[in-house]
């Protein structure tokens, strides 16, 4: 600071004066930092604030529904002030966490057999050009069928029982997974392909080494549009005919007029969509890191 | 002397969006020799990819012969390198996974395929950016990370598809250096696709200058220019301007 305007160059400092430069730039340095990380905390916990801000003027518009309108039946509205004492005696009976648990294991058992069918599908097709030809006409057929038309043929099939919401859930999975799969494989960049070929890969490594993982953004979101399809299926496989489950939950409160116990449900496929929704983009992010670094 | 690449009376026929046919190369003959750093250049549509993609074995000739060693070339091997323009790392592999690749598909064991790609992550000056991914780095970077991939194999020669067109031009003069490095270190053989007249009178030591429609190979210029070249030098500005000539007579 001390400097005169003509002592600009580094040949006219003396290393003292070099020396204190350093030790300022540094400072300045570190206050840069500290103010990043502050601006960046400040962000974060404003961000959640509001997203707590949200979800509470969610609950008190509910809660002050009935008692606004007048001509509001409360049973038909319950507020959350009723449902909350509901939602206890349903946890405490261990009937909502039963439902969840049936629920969620016919979802991953179909999930499970939709991925596997889907993405092996997806390879064939959009490698073999014979198999692309000969399926294309029947695959794109069936994938126009709503799985909720099958829930019927599903009970007379498999009978009450898991295999019928299994099988539905894997038939309405299959055909995100296997499309958005199939356009990954064949969209592969012809410049990657070359590549694998010019380094030696033969047709097995390339297909594992280099088609798979170049498909990979496709696949996850087939996977992920699976996922939205096979909740769906599974609250329409339930409703329909079953003795146990969220959509089950749901279909007996409506015969009992139980509105508040409906909410739940509700409440219950919203809250386990999200979660799973999450857990899906958290496994991603740790499994395929390079798949977030930029393109 | 034998040539290492011989491409005898070599024509290539595509069919163009309206059915109608285009050759891409019409009797085009060239011998490329070891050692030599060997320039093509010409306007698009002057059948240069397509010549490398002949000798990469990428595509086949129409008519004529393309041999390798006085063996016809027949698909693509890692005995013939190749560094494309841009996007042809695998972004989910690090810089040194994508290097390693050509010793993992022939089964080299882990521990020599790390010691090797170590030395050419040396030779690019990149062991800082071992592991990271293509998507976290530079484009100059990026196609450092495409040559030695292409180079681990030691192949008999490294075909080059205007690898540096899509970088910034200070990278791409750094690169060009770093590349005649590599080229006189290691003793390589190179076929470098350009459309810059300035990056050819720079590299080669043969320009192949070609034209469009149909594709044919116009005039082959030898360089004798000792290396490293001076951009700046009349003897530069003497070879640059044959070559821009070619193209107008």
């Amino acid at each position: 600071m001390s400097q005169s305007p003509q002592s600009n160059g580094a040949s006219a400092d003396t290393a003292a004066q070099s020396e204190s430069r350093d030790a300022h730039l540094r400072v300045r340095e570190e206050q840069f930092l500290r103010d990043l990380k502050a601006d960046r905390r400040r962000q974060s916990i404003r961000q959640l604030s509001l997203n707590i801000l949200g979800i509470v003027l969610f609950l008190a518009a509910w809660e002050a529904t009935p008692h606004v309108i007048p001509w509001m039946n409360r049973l038909l509205f319950p507020p959350p002030s009723d449902v909350v004492g509901t939602l206890r005696e349903l946890i405490e009976s261990g009937e909502l966490i039963e439902n969840i648990r049936v629920s969620l294991l016919r979802v991953l058992n179909g999930f499970i057999i939709a991925t596997i069918l889907g993405t092996l599908a997806g390879l064939l097709t959009g490698r073999l050009q014979l198999l692309q030809f000969l399926s294309d006409p029947i695959l794109h057929g069936m994938r126009s069928i709503p799985a909720i038309a099958l829930v019927p043929l599903s009970l007379l099939w498999f009978g009450i029982g898991e295999p019928s919401k299994v099988a539905l859930i894997a038939w309405g999975a299959f055909f995100p997974i296997w499309l958005n799969t199939y356009t990954g494989v064949r969209d592969v960049p012809p410049v990657l392909l070359r590549s694998a070929m010019s380094l030696g890969a033969g047709r097995v490594q390339t297909m594992f080494l280099v088609i798979l993982p170049a498909a990979l953004p496709f696949i996850l979101v087939g996977l992920r549009q699976g996922i939205g399809i096979a909740l769906i299926v599974l609250v329409a496989a339930e409703l329909a005919g079953a003795s146990s489950g969220i959509g089950y939950m749901i279909a007996t409160s409506h015969q009992l007029f139980r509105v508040d116990i409906m909410f739940i449900g509700i409440a219950t496929l919203g809250f386990l969509g999200y979660v799973v929704d999450r857990l899906f983009t958290l496994l991603q992010s740790y499994l395929f890191p390079w798949y977030s670094s930029g393109k | 002397m034998s040539a290492l690449i011989d491409i005898q009376n070599v024509s290539k026929i595509y069919a163009s969006a309206d059915d109608s046919t285009a050759w891409a190369l019409q009797d085009v003959s060239v011998q490329l020799h070891k050692g030599e750093f060997v320039c093509a250049i010409g306007p698009s549509g002057c059948g240069k990819t397509t010549l490398l993609n002949i000798i990469g074995g990428f595509t086949q000739p129409t008519e004529g012969k393309a041999l390798q060693d006085g063996e016809p070339i027949t698909a693509p091997g890692p005995d013939r390198g190749v560094v494309f323009q841009e996007y042809a790392l695998f972004s989910w592999l690090t810089s040194r996974e994508n290097i390693e690749f050509s010793l993992r598909v022939k089964g080299v064991p882990k521990k020599e395929r790390r010691e090797r790609a170590e030395h050419y992550l040396d030779l690019i000056g990149l062991r800082r950016a071992a592991d990271r991914y293509p998507g976290e780095l530079s484009g100059g970077m990026r196609q450092r990370v495409a040559v030695a991939r292409a180079l681990i194999n030691e192949p008999e020669i490294l075909l080059m598809d205007e690898p540096f067109a899509a970088v910034d031009a200070m990278t791409r003069a750094t690169l060009q250096e770093e590349l005649l490095r590599l080229w006189q270190t290691l003793g390589l053989s190179i076929l470098f696709i350009t459309h810059n007249i300035e990056e050819a009178a720079f590299l080669a030591s043969r320009i192949i200058i070609m034209s469009p429609h149909p594709g044919r190979i116009k005039d082959i210029v030898s360089v004798d220019l000792p290396y490293p070249r001076d951009r700046g030098s009349p003897e530069f500005a003497a070879v640059y301007g044959r070559v821009d000539r070619a193209f107008h007579t």
